[in-house]
């Protein structure tokens, strides 16, 4: 439904964006992360028709951006960081204008606008001039105007940025809902947000796409050796020495030694897995088959936050560079290499060649690529890290 | 998703740009303060013109004191044209203050956003908000034809229609270029009052073109000349109907909406 391919966009010698790729499937609610001054907004308003790109090209609701402009825009809502709002009309009426000019025949204007209203939690204010609505309102108006046209494709820049965590809850909801009859491109900077609202991620940094995929694949993000979290019935010992004898493992800590519960003790441990093992079911195999009772068993995952942290942190080592100076090796970079290469390049040094097999996936342009990666519309669990 | 069809969509987003627009002017306090202070103003050059010591009336009954000597006055056409003249003066001041917000507003509030990203083209906004303006400024005249149309009823030998019709026509087709004008100026910059100072002074140039022009002489002077809103106003307020004069008035007014498309098309490719 949206396709974004090799975007890049300059203003005079500045990039804003570069190479960015990434796609989004029918129905799906996509989060588009990044830091401050990323390109999220760029991106969003190439993809919304407003700005035009400087280099490749995207695909919405199946009309090119540059070739079919006015069909794309029929096709989207488009909701600014700033909501674009006409203070002086009523709620109801500022509606039936963006509907008016999105096209809507007049015969279907009034019941899509009252249908909007409801949705949107607005009935209450309908009459209401928008200048006398507080900002949770207006954001919601904000959003209504996105949606009053019921278009196949909503682009909402950081949609709950400024509200009080009930108003935050109540725009989350209202984004879900709409999921499955329209895809969504969802741009914020809370965490949380995405994990309970988006289907898939995205997150950019210095103006490329960093990682790409679902909220699963990225979760094991950079664990290039896996962890496992056992609780057993028993002294902590006697478990260490079966898993020892497991193939794969590398290390074991206890976290919890004989602890009583109940009639028995446990104890809880952490295995961390050689690089490139996934030992697993062997784990399990192993503990039971020695008569012990296995009470949990559990892969350690990385949070979103954490991913999001490894990816962006580039960011901050670059503004520390640019303060000290031309003597930093930051400042000895070559000259055309940009801030972005270096975002980019960094985490996947840390991330390392060997990824798990549902784990991210290096793109060409990082040194870490293992292979060439494509947009994947359909394909929600193999994410891409560029 | 249904959608309306071509062939209508151009002419309905005109009008619900239109629409809006006018809207807007109407709930807002400006036009209301332009207006009042438009027409107290229109009502005293009306006193002026006609009833003050000096004016015309006066200067009708020295003349027939004076046992009628001298050429006869035709009262209704000195009239029209002393007023009209005025009136094309004092609209000098309200024209800036009108089209300053026309676009500067739009992206303060960030609503040019919502224009540049709805199937509308750049030209039928420009178009439909300078249908709005010019409403609005007919409106604001309006009653003081009012006050025209009574001292006018009184004239013996009536007033020629087409005199009437080629003044009203003047003082219109003079505010719509300069609102179009001032609605470029509005998109080139937010700031409502930038944009009200710079379109004062595109409009005072062009209003004195024509002293400009008699001061540079020669051809080139000539053809300066001709870009003079006052001369072509003034020949219309004359009751002189000059086919150049009209293409003149168009141009601007299509330069204008031109110019507009295209600065909000420029905002594209600019870095906000």
């Amino acid at each position: 439904m949206i396709e974004a391919d090799q975007l890049s966009k300059t203003y005079g010698d500045v990039t804003a964006i570069r190479d960015v790729t990434f796609a989004v499937a029918p129905g799906e609610i996509m989060g588009f992360l990044g830091p401050n001054g990323a390109g999220k907004t760029t991106t969003m308003r190439i993809l919304a028709g407003f700005l035009p790109a400087s280099q490749g090209t995207a695909r919405v609701a199946d009309c090119d951006v540059h070739r079919d402009l006015m069909a794309v825009r029929q096709r989207i809502g488009y909701l600014p960081e700033l909501p674009p709002l006409y203070p002086e009309m009523t709620v109801e009426g500022f509606l039936h204008f963006v509907a008016r000019i999105k096209g809507l025949p007049a015969g279907d204007r009034s019941e899509r606008v009252t249908w909007t209203i409801g949705r949107c939690g607005l009935a209450d204010k309908r009459s209401v001039l928008i200048r006398k609505l507080s900002k949770g309102y207006r954001q919601r108006v904000g959003i209504a105007q996105a949606i009053v046209h019921n278009p196949p494709v909503i682009i909402l820049d950081e949609p709950t940025v400024g509200l009080d965590p009930r108003q935050n809850q109540a725009v989350r909801e209202l984004v879900k809902s709409l999921a499955g009859d329209h895809t969504i491109i969802l741009s914020t900077h809370i965490l949380p947000e995405v994990s309970m609202t988006c289907d898939r991620v995205t997150i950019i940094n210095g103006g490329q796409v960093v990682a790409s995929g679902s909220l699963d694949a990225l979760s094991h993000y950079g664990t290039t050796e896996l962890s496992y979290e056992v609780e057993v019935a028993g002294a902590a010992q006697l478990a260490q020495a079966q898993l020892y004898q497991v193939a794969g493992v590398h290390r074991i800590d206890v976290m919890l030694d004989s602890q009583p519960q109940g009639d028995e003790v446990r104890s809880r441990l952490k295995v961390q897995a050689q690089p490139g093992a996934d030992p697993g079911s062997a784990i399990a195999t192993r503990l039971v088959g020695a008569g012990m009772n296995l009470y949990e068993l559990r892969r350690g995952q990385t949070s979103l936050e954490d991913v999001f942290i490894n990816l962006t942190t580039t960011e901050v080592a670059e503004d520390v560079a640019e303060i000290e100076g031309a003597e930093t090796p930051a400042a000895e970079q070559s000259a055309d290499e940009t801030f972005a290469d270096k975002a980019v390049r960094e985490p996947i040094d840390e991330a390392g060649e060997s990824v798990a097999a549902d784990a991210p996936v290096a793109s060409p342009s990082t040194p870490a690529a293992p292979a060439p990666t494509a947009p994947a519309p359909t394909d929600s669990s193999d994410p891409e890290v560029q | 998703m249904s959608i309306r069809s071509s062939g209508a969509t151009l002419w309905a987003n005109l009008y619900a740009i239109y629409c809006r627009e006018l809207q807007q002017y109407f709930g807002a306090p400006l036009a209301y303060g332009v207006a009042g202070i438009f027409w107290l103003l229109g009502g005293f050059f009306f006193f002026t013109v006609l009833l003050a010591p000096g004016g015309l009336i006066g200067a009708i009954a020295a003349q027939d004191q004076a046992g009628g000597g001298g050429p006869p006055i035709d009262a209704a056409y000195e009239f029209l044209k002393l007023y009209l003249g005025l009136l094309g003066s004092l609209s000098m001041f309200i024209l800036p203050v009108l089209s300053m917000g026309l676009y500067a507003e739009e992206r303060k509030q960030g609503t040019l956003e919502l224009l540049a990203t709805s199937p509308v083209t750049n030209w039928v906004v420009a178009l439909g908000k300078l249908l709005a303006i010019l409403s609005l400024y007919i409106a604001i005249v309006l009653p003081l034809m009012l006050l025209e149309a009574i001292a006018l009823s009184a004239s013996d030998p009536p007033i020629q229609p087409g005199v009437l019709l080629l003044g009203h026509l003047g003082l219109v087709l003079m505010a719509a270029s300069i609102l179009s004008l001032g609605m470029f100026i509005s998109s080139l910059t937010s700031s409502t009052v930038l944009a009200a100072i710079m379109t004062f002074a595109l409009m005072l140039l062009l209003w004195v073109m024509d002293v400009i022009a008699q001061g540079i002489g020669g051809g080139f002077g000539e053809a300066l000349g001709h870009l003079s809103l006052l001369r072509h106003f003034g020949d219309l307020t004359e009751g002189i109907f000059d086919a150049g004069g009209l293409v003149m008035f168009l141009s601007y007014i299509g330069l204008g909406i031109f110019l507009t498309a295209q600065s909000i098309e420029a905002l594209r490719f600019q870095r906000s």
